[in-house]
Order: structure tokens, then sequence, then C-alpha cells
């Protein structure tokens, strides 16, 4: 990552909790200007909740107990509510997994869109309509006029993302943070969503943290990943190295468990043994080690750092070495 | 839409058309009314022959039909006791019980419904507490015992209010707020459920996330979405208010329907009391016909689907 410009979002030793376990562990990651950042784990490794963090909308049982997160110069996790509500929606926005749902279903999606820039803007009603008319062109609704006077329910899933997009960006935020953008939709329409968010990160230069489960998704989208287990960082690196030469054996056998065209057919599915530990059974050491098939004592008892293993790419374990090893005999 | 219209009215006619029916068997079932119209002691002669002048001797179908069609001219019969129109004595009764329901919907929505919302938006706060208090209070004591507790309370011991009777406005008072303090639990109740339910859904969430506050968003959107359960209780809130009006009035000795109805069931006048009972049945009829139009206004689903 030493390669990319300054970065605009940076995220420094988040620590999140929930009821005193840690459940976001000290992540850290930056993101540059038109890049696009993906956090990748299972369900409950913690990644949905720094992304909440980030627009600081914790659920209320949760609570960020350390680390900071900037946006730029300014230090988002310093701010006030009242200040936050200022930079939510301006600065940095958010989409999320079930776009119909985000939508008010009473109102029309122009007046939603229309009032997403009003929200920060001082502007008539009318030049609100006319920008967000503009902003259905932008993210490629056919017939844009006739759309704005529609309700969420005469639109398909896919639309209503693009209607999200629109809204998420109408003031034109520095960050867009996606939380499972494309889950609930089809996979062609999955792979409209992907290439207009591509399109508008490099035309706007807007730095986006996609989250996502989908390994599809992240090379598809992505230019760095960061693999999360259990509220750390697993691995993190640019997209290429990650997926040639993953260094932690959980993005190996997360790699290997995606299906692919070449498996002979109805072969099962690879799967990684076990589960993620909840925080309860979290150890001293490394919180993969009970389904690490490298896992020796000292994985158990202290906590890997994340090593530099040069090119931005960092990884949290004890055997980086040996995964190096392991790439250069398959090599 | 237009198809939605006419399906609620179709559907509302064919729920008149029972009520007609119902009540026609069960005046019926009870065995013969005439019975119930004369003295203990009257003479098999003088019931035969009041019997053959109400025309209760003919087939039951024959009287079905000419009971349909005199309500087709809105002639529902002469009341026994009074010997004037049925219809017209309970019309003369209404005005009072619709100015006493009025008031007991005013009581019911103007405090249930912001006592709701303050419920659901302002949780863990003292005066949702005090609020909840009033509510549990209000939903639990039964109608004639807060109507006589106010009666003791406002009328007896501090002497601000008119214990009885119809003249001035502030005797309206505790009448209203007994006959409401039920459904104002209800709105109560409703409202703050339908509202904690809608701040549950995504887009509250998204609205949180373009900038909006919490109270921006609960008065832009949430209250439009939780308005649409609250608009069905109330169409069976205005029913039950009239039902309820029975016992208010006679305790407040109100001179409405509901007193009427009292009255009318003492001295066997079962017309009067056929009105009132088709009355009120037209009214929970009605108002849940209003409701559906009104979800046409509110829920464009409605409008621009069905």
């Amino acid at each position: 990552m030493e390669t990319h410009p300054r970065p605009l979002l940076s995220v420094d030793d988040l620590t999140i909790e929930i009821g005193g376990a840690n459940v976001v562990d000290g992540i850290s990651f930056t993101v540059a200007p038109g890049k696009v950042m993906a956090l990748v784990g299972e369900s409950g490794c913690g990644k949905s909740l720094t992304s909440y963090a980030m627009l600081g909308l914790l659920p209320p049982a949760a609570r960020r107990s350390g680390g900071t997160i900037h946006l730029g110069d300014q230090e988002l996790t310093a701010l006030s509510e009242r200040a936050f509500r200022k930079a939510r929606g301006k600065d940095i926005s958010i989409i999320f997994q079930e776009p119909s749902a985000s939508l008010d279903p009473l109102t029309t999606v122009g007046a939603q869109i229309a009032a997403a820039y009003r929200t920060h803007h001082k502007v008539s009603r009318a030049e609100a309509y006319a920008k967000a008319r503009q902003m259905l062109e932008d993210v490629g609704i056919p017939d844009p006029d006739r759309r704005l006077h529609q309700y969420p329910f005469e639109l398909s899933g896919g639309m209503c993302q693009r209607i999200m997009i629109s809204i998420a960006l109408i003031c034109s935020p520095r960050v867009l943070v996606a939380d499972e953008p494309t889950t609930a939709l089809d996979v062609t329409i999955q792979a409209q969503i992907l290439d207009l968010m591509k399109k508008l990160v490099t035309e706007r230069d807007t730095a986006i943290v996609i989250i996502t489960h989908d390994m599809g998704v992240v090379a598809d989208i992505a230019d760095d990943v960061a693999v999360m287990y259990a509220g750390r960082i697993a691995e993190i690196a640019p997209v290429h190295a990650l997926f040639e030469k993953p260094r932690h054996p959980y993005t190996a056998l997360l790699l290997a468990s995606v299906p692919k065209l070449s498996d002979a057919p109805k072969a099962d599915l690879a799967t990684i043994e076990g589960r993620v530990p909840t925080p309860n059974e979290f150890n001293a050491g490394c919180r993969f080690a009970d389904r690490c098939p490298l896992a020796t004592e000292r994985c158990r008892a202290e906590q890997p750092p994340l090593f530099d293993c040069g090119g931005g790419h960092r990884s949290a374990c004890w055997h980086i070495d040996r995964m190096a090893e392991i790439h250069g005999r398959a090599a | 839409m237009l198809n939605y219209a006419v399906q609620r009215l179709i559907q509302a006619i064919v729920a008149i058309f029972g009520v007609l029916t119902i009540v026609f068997v069960v005046m019926h079932l009870s065995g013969d009314p005439t019975l119930l119209l004369v003295p203990q002691d009257a003479s098999a002669e003088m019931i035969a022959q009041l019997r053959h002048q109400l025309g209760f001797d003919r087939p039951i179908h024959i009287q079905y039909l000419d009971y349909l069609y005199g309500l087709t001219r809105l002639d529902f019969g002469i009341s026994v006791v009074q010997r004037v129109p049925a219809l017209d004595i309970v019309a003369s009764r209404l005005p009072y019980t619709i100015q006493l329901a009025a008031g007991a919907l005013l009581v019911a929505i103007g405090i249930g419904i912001p006592a709701g919302i303050i419920m659901a938006t302002l949780r863990d706060t003292a005066i949702a507490r005090i609020l909840a208090a009033i509510v549990v209070t209000g939903q639990s004591v039964p109608t004639f015992l807060s109507a006589i507790l106010l009666i003791f309370i406002f009328g007896v011991t501090l002497r601000w209010l008119p214990t009885s009777g119809a003249g001035e406005l502030s005797a309206m008072i505790m009448p209203s707020i007994a006959l409401g303090a039920l459904s104002m639990s209800t709105f109560a109740r409703m409202t703050r459920i339908a509202i904690i339910d809608e701040l549950g859904k995504d887009y509250v969430r998204a609205g949180r996330a373009r900038g909006l506050s919490l109270r921006e968003i609960v008065f832009r959107h949430v209250l439009r979405n939780a308005s649409i359960p609250v608009i069905t209780i109330a169409a069976l809130e205005i029913g039950n208010l009239l039902a309820g009006a029975v016992i208010i009035e006679t305790v407040f000795a109100w001179p409405g329907i509901g007193q009427l109805a009292i009255q009318s069931i003492q001295s066997r006048d079962f017309l009067v009391v056929q009105v009132i009972v088709l009355l009120i049945s037209f009214v929970y009829v009605l108002t849940s016909v209003a409701a559906d139009l009104v979800y046409v206004v509110v829920d464009p689903r409605i409008r621009l689907v069905r």
C-alpha cells in the first residue's frame, strides 16, 4: 500500500466491545482516494460493526472502546453526534444490503433523493429535484423523469440499489461505505452494480470501503483486501497478492473453498472445519488456531502481530514463512 | 384503485345485509315478539289480537321481506310504547351521543396518539414511564368504576363539574374522559407499538446514515408509516365508543342513544332497540369502509396496485 497516494480514510487500532468482549479488536487500515478496500470475512467477524463505526452508527449495545477513525484531517471518532450528523451523507456515506427496505415505502424516490441533497445544501425543492434527476442519469437509470415520481415498491431490487447509490453520492462524499451492497441482488444485477460503483470511484475519486463475504465481489472491484477473522485482521494485501499468494492459512482456506468451474460436477464443496469462536471462547493467541492446520503451541498462547511480507502485504500469522514455502513448492 | 374501492363497497353492502338479517333472526329466535310486549296477565285473546295487529302471525319469510321492504323506505316500525316512529325517537337522541362520542374521541386521539409517540421515541425517560402508568390505568379500570370515581372526586367532593345531564359544555368533560379512557389507552399502545416497529426498519438507519436526526426521521417518515395500523384501530374504536356509551350515558344521565337503549330494553320497546343495534352496526361498517379509503390516500402501494 505504500505505493498509494496519501490515505483519505484511516482506521487506526479500532476496538469495539459488546458486553465486555472485544468483537472488533484493534483493526487498522487505510484507503486512498479513488481506491476500493474490501473487508472480507464470515458472518460475525466484525466487518459490519467496523463499517457502522465509520459512520458513528454503532447499535446501542456496541461501544467503541479504543482507536480512531480519520477522514482526511478530521477525526470522525472525536465528533459529537450533532457534528457527525453534518458529516454523514456529505463527507461519508453508506449503502446497505437491503436496498428496498432502506427506502421509505410511502415517499417517492425522487423526493427521497432530493431530501438527501437538501439535508446538506440550502437549495429550493426544484433545484434539489434537478440534482436528483441528474443523479439518476449518472447511476444509469433509464427514463429518470418517470422514475423520480415512482415509489420504491414499483422498482426492482437492482433499481432500488441504484437509487440508494444516488442518495449516497448526491452530496459527493469523499468516502462511500458499501455494506454487502449486492448480496440481496441476483448475479447479473450484482455485476452491473459493481461496474457502476467502479465507474463512480474513478470519475469522482471517491474512496470505497466494501464489506462482503463474497470473494467474487472482491476480485471484481477491490484494490486492497483486509481479511477479518473473529474481530481481527488476519491478512491485508493488494488484491492480486492476496489471491495469488495468501500468507495467512485462513485466507488460503477461504480461497480454496470458493467453488471453481474446473471442479468436478457435484463435487463436495470445500469447507473449513469447525466454526468461528464466540467472544467468550477467544483464547490468548491466534483466534484461528483451533481450525488451523498449521497451528502450533505458540499460536494458541501468543497473539501474532501483523508481519510485513513486503509490497503492502501483511499477515497476522506465526507461520508466514511456511506459507511462502508452500507457495514456492506449488510454483 | 377503483377496483379496490368498489370491492370495499360491495363488502360493506354484504356486511350490512348480514347485520339486517342477523338482527331480524335474533329478534324472532327469542320467541314470539308479541309476548315481550304484553303485560304478564294478558289474556290469550288479547295476545292473539296484538299478534295479528303487528303482523307476527304471518309466515316468517313474509315478515322478513316486509321488514326489508320497510327498511328501504326508512320505516323501522312504530314504537309500541310511545306510539311514534322508532326512527324518530332514536334520531332525537342521536345528536347527544354524537356530541359525547366526539368528546371521547378527542380525548382518545388527542391524548392517546401523542402519548404513544412519546412512549416510543423517548423510551426509558421519566415522562414515558409516567405516561405508561396512565395508559395502564386507563386500560385496566372498568368504565363504570372510573365514571363513578370521577363523579365522586370532581362532582361530589370538589364540586368542579356537574355530575349529570347535558346542559352546559362543562357537563361533557367527565363523560368524555370516562368514555374515552379505554380508547385512549388503545391508541397510545397501538401508536407506540407501530412506531417502535417502524423505528427498527432499515429506512430509519438509512435516514440517519444520510445525516438526518432521529426527530427528523420520525416526523418525516416514521409517523406516516406508523399511521397505517393506527387508522385501522381508529375505525374500530369509533364503533366501540358507541357501544361504550350505553354504560357511560346511564351513569351520567346523558340523554343519548345509550341511555335510550337501556330504557327501551326495560320497557320492552324492541323496535327502538332494533334501530339502535342497526345504527351501531352501520357505524362499524361505515367507519371500516372509511378507513379502507383513508389507506388509499396514505399508502401508494394500495393506491397504485390494486
